[in-house]
């Protein structure tokens, strides 16, 4: 019996044609016996089979992986009236065709089908086959999925820096609050009970919380201008061990009140350095510090300096409470701490370590950290290019003159009343002729009537109305030549490098940041007036 | 015009037959062990079935529609939620899912899933008549449930119910339950049913 589909080679000449010109899509046809009848010239093209090779055969004879990949029931479906649709995804191709896509690792065409029943007058005579190449398609979803991948990475990189700086946040406003608490309760007491016997402790109390909190605004401060990159190094030629010890100096107060030792050991021949001496002495004494703040009483802390070749190599290790292994990458990034839990049992922002990294780095050194573990202790190395041939500037140790202001008559402007009242103290202390005045505008006009002439003018610069830029403008173009150059120090609250340089452009001689340093401003007006 | 508890119970043991299949078949072709089951089956006039879909489907859809052919005639749909279709599609393929629209190849997997079901559906029921059942290509769509209903309503004149089937894929610990709607003209409804009856008779 001749198979129905065998009226198929007489396809009509218009079909014929049509069928012939399908060049961007594969199709074949078999009859009820799955006998190929008709192969397209694009699968011609891609298979390398030609059609008068596949004409008159079995498909499952030619394509005998059909069978074993579970497809040769769709075609039995599709003989029994049913449409098949083959995705790629589940199936990955229908005939074996080989293509090689550039770059992309593809040697196998991927393929989407569809197998069809082919009937005449309601009566199924054959299957018909349509192959899609989609392996474009399948490279772009790849490289789709790998974007978005990436991008959900960024996200989520960006929500940890968030959650971090929230976190930071969240230490800021208590690193805050804590030493306030101990100023604002102290100074209660000793307003409701200026009983002798506490006054000292009280005094001392607050003196400690009020710096601590002056070096947390200051941290904040060398971050931001690290961050935004105006940190300046005044560079010198400097030796590193000299640095080391005034940082020992600084520390070995601390370390002796919690019984932790600090050795030294610092090597003869060690070159110079070129940095930033009180640069590198924050750097040191963050180590230090840190290193302090987690070893235990009875702890040890040890500091050496020795120089290696072309660099000079300083180590601080202590037999603290260590750094845990997973957080060790961590150790100098911004705002990380290793236990951010509220119960904290030490303090900080987070800030330390990671200004010791940042302000190694501007020195083209490296820091870096090893720790065996919880309990066993860590060891932070820093390292920095030695200096060769170069003339060491001894570090010379401050010396503090005592200074004396009597008989200098100082004028005071600021329009807090404050701030006011704590230069007038300060200044008076040193024997100063002190008269202070809370407006610019009261100011100017006490020194046209020239009924009272200063020696030096101590001006804030922040004030409501008229401020101090306005206020040494005015005073500069004044008749009296003696008011006209009376020296002037600008106190401000703006401690930018920018805000110095613009004070002094304004006409002040000198520029004095706030929290006032008693000492400091004496020693300014006292170079003022004997100039 | 209404499904007897007995005509109901009949059509729900004769479509898990179907779906046996169905499920055997998705199985060896993903290789994980699908389940399918039917638990229930519900007969409405076509202009309540949005409502009754709404009921359980919400926003965009993804449906697989084939128009069938034959002594009876009609039309099947497939219809998953978006988030049933993105889960099917990587639960079948372990792919994380893009969305449907930029997927192409997570909209084949559904289509030929639809393709498998509506088929399997079908050709139970033209087992059952002992007629052919020939099918269009299966057509792919996301759209609001709403508008799919609303161009079944449009494209005929005469009173026709639907068959809505809830169908629960669990594989891999994870149920997606997707709903078949079968749209049959009130003679080819006639048929089956009684077909149903005489299956149902033979049985006992």
């Amino acid at each position: 019996m001749p198979a129905k589909g065998e009226n198929l080679d007489a396809l009509g000449a218009a079909a014929s044609k049509w069928f012939e010109q399908l060049d961007d899509r594969g199709v074949f046809i078999t009859d009820d016996r799955l006998i190929v009848r008709r192969w397209n010239p694009w699968l011609a093209a891609q298979t390398g089979l030609r059609s008068s090779d596949m004409i008159g055969r079995p498909l499952f004879e030619l394509f005998p992986d059909l069978v074993e990949r579970g497809l040769a029931a769709s075609y039995h479906d599709a003989l029994a009236g049913e449409v098949r649709v083959l995705s790629q995804r589940f199936h990955k191709y229908l005939l074996p065709i080989t293509r090689s896509f550039h770059g992309a690792g593809i040697t196998e065409m991927a393929q989407s089908a569809r197998i069809e029943p082919l009937t005449d007058d309601e009566t199924v005579v054959g299957t018909i086959t349509l192959i899609e190449d989609v392996t474009e398609r399948v490279i772009s979803e790849r490289e789709l999925r790998t974007q978005i991948a990436a991008s959900e990475e960024a996200r989520r990189v960006a929500e940890e820096a968030s959650r971090l700086k929230d976190e930071f946040l969240a230490t800021l406003s208590h690193e805050i609050r804590t030493p306030l608490n101990a100023v604002i309760g102290w100074t209660r007491i000793l307003q409701t009970q200026p009983s002798v016997r506490s006054r000292a402790h009280a005094l001392e109390v607050i003196e400690r919380n009020a710096m601590s909190q002056m070096r947390l605004v200051e941290d904040l401060l060398d971050m931001a201008r690290i961050i935004s990159g105006k940190l300046r190094l005044k560079v010198d030629t400097l030796s590193l061990v000299d640095v080391a010890q005034a940082a020992v100096d600084v520390v070995a107060p601390g370390a002796t009140a919690k019984k932790v030792a600090i050795e030294t050991a610092f090597a003869d021949d060690v070159p110079p350095v070129s940095g930033d001496s009180e640069r590198l002495q924050q750097v040191i004494w963050n180590l230090l510090s840190n290193a302090l703040k987690f070893t235990d009483s009875g702890g040890r802390i040890r500091i050496e300096v020795t120089a290696d070749g072309a660099n000079v190599r300083l180590s601080i290790r202590d037999n603290g409470q260590g750094i845990p292994t997973e957080f060790i990458p961590y150790v100098f990034d911004r705002f990380r701490q290793a236990d951010a839990s509220a119960s904290r049992r030490h303090g900080g922002l987070g800030l330390g370590l990671s200004l010791v990294r940042q302000i190694v780095e501007l020195h083209g050194g490296r820091v870096a950290v090893e720790s065996e573990g919880m309990g066993k202790g860590s060891t932070f190395r820093v390292s920095l290019p030695a200096m060769a041939d170069a003339d060491l500037r001894p570090i010379y140790p401050v010396v503090v003159e005592p200074v004396t202001l009597h008989g200098v008559a100082v004028l005071i402007v600021d329009d807090e009343t404050d701030a006011r009242e704590l230069l007038v103290a300060m200044l008076e202390n040193f024997g100063a002729t002190v008269r202070a005045i809370g407006s610019a505008a009261e100011a100017l006009a006490l020194l046209r009537s020239g009924e009272w002439e200063p020696d030096v003018l101590v001006s804030d610069m922040g004030m409501a109305d008229t401020d101090g830029f306005a206020l040494i403008r005015s005073i500069r173009a004044l008749d009296s030549p003696k008011i006209r150059t009376v020296p002037a120090i600008a106190v401000t609250a703006y401690a930018n490098p920018e805000d110095r340089v613009r004070a002094l452009v304004a006409g002040y001689q000198n520029h004095i940041p706030k929290p006032v340093d008693a000492n400091a401003l004496a020693a300014a007006i006292a170079r003022l007036v004997t100039a | 015009m209404q499904l007897t508890a007995l005509q109901q119970d009949a059509l729900v043991e004769l479509l898990n037959i179907g779906f046996g299949r169905a499920a055997a078949s998705l199985s060896q072709l993903t290789g994980h062990r699908v389940l399918l089951e039917v638990p229930q089956v519900t007969l409405q006039a076509v202009d309540e079935v949005g409502e009754a879909l709404e009921r359980v489907v919400q926003g965009h859809v993804a449906s697989v529609h084939q128009i069938f052919t034959g002594r009876v005639s009609g039309d099947a749909l497939l219809i998953l939620d978006e988030a049933g279709a993105a889960m099917l599609k990587e639960l079948l393929t372990n792919e994380p899912a893009l969305p449907l629209a930029i997927d192409a190849s997570a909209r084949e997997v559904i289509t030929e899933i639809g393709n498998i079901l509506l088929n399997a559906c079908l050709g139970t029921f033209g087992n059952l008549l002992k007629v052919q059942v020939s099918f269009s290509v299966p057509h792919l769509s996301i759209e609001h449930v709403g508008a799919i209903l609303e161009s079944l309503k449009i494209a005929h004149e005469e009173i026709r119910y639907a068959l809505v089937v809830h169908a629960g894929f669990r594989l891999r610990d994870t149920q997606v339950t997707g709903y078949m709607v079968i749209v049959l003209s009130v003679a080819s409804l006639d048929r089956l049913i009684h077909a149903v009856e005489d299956w149902e008779q033979s049985q006992s």
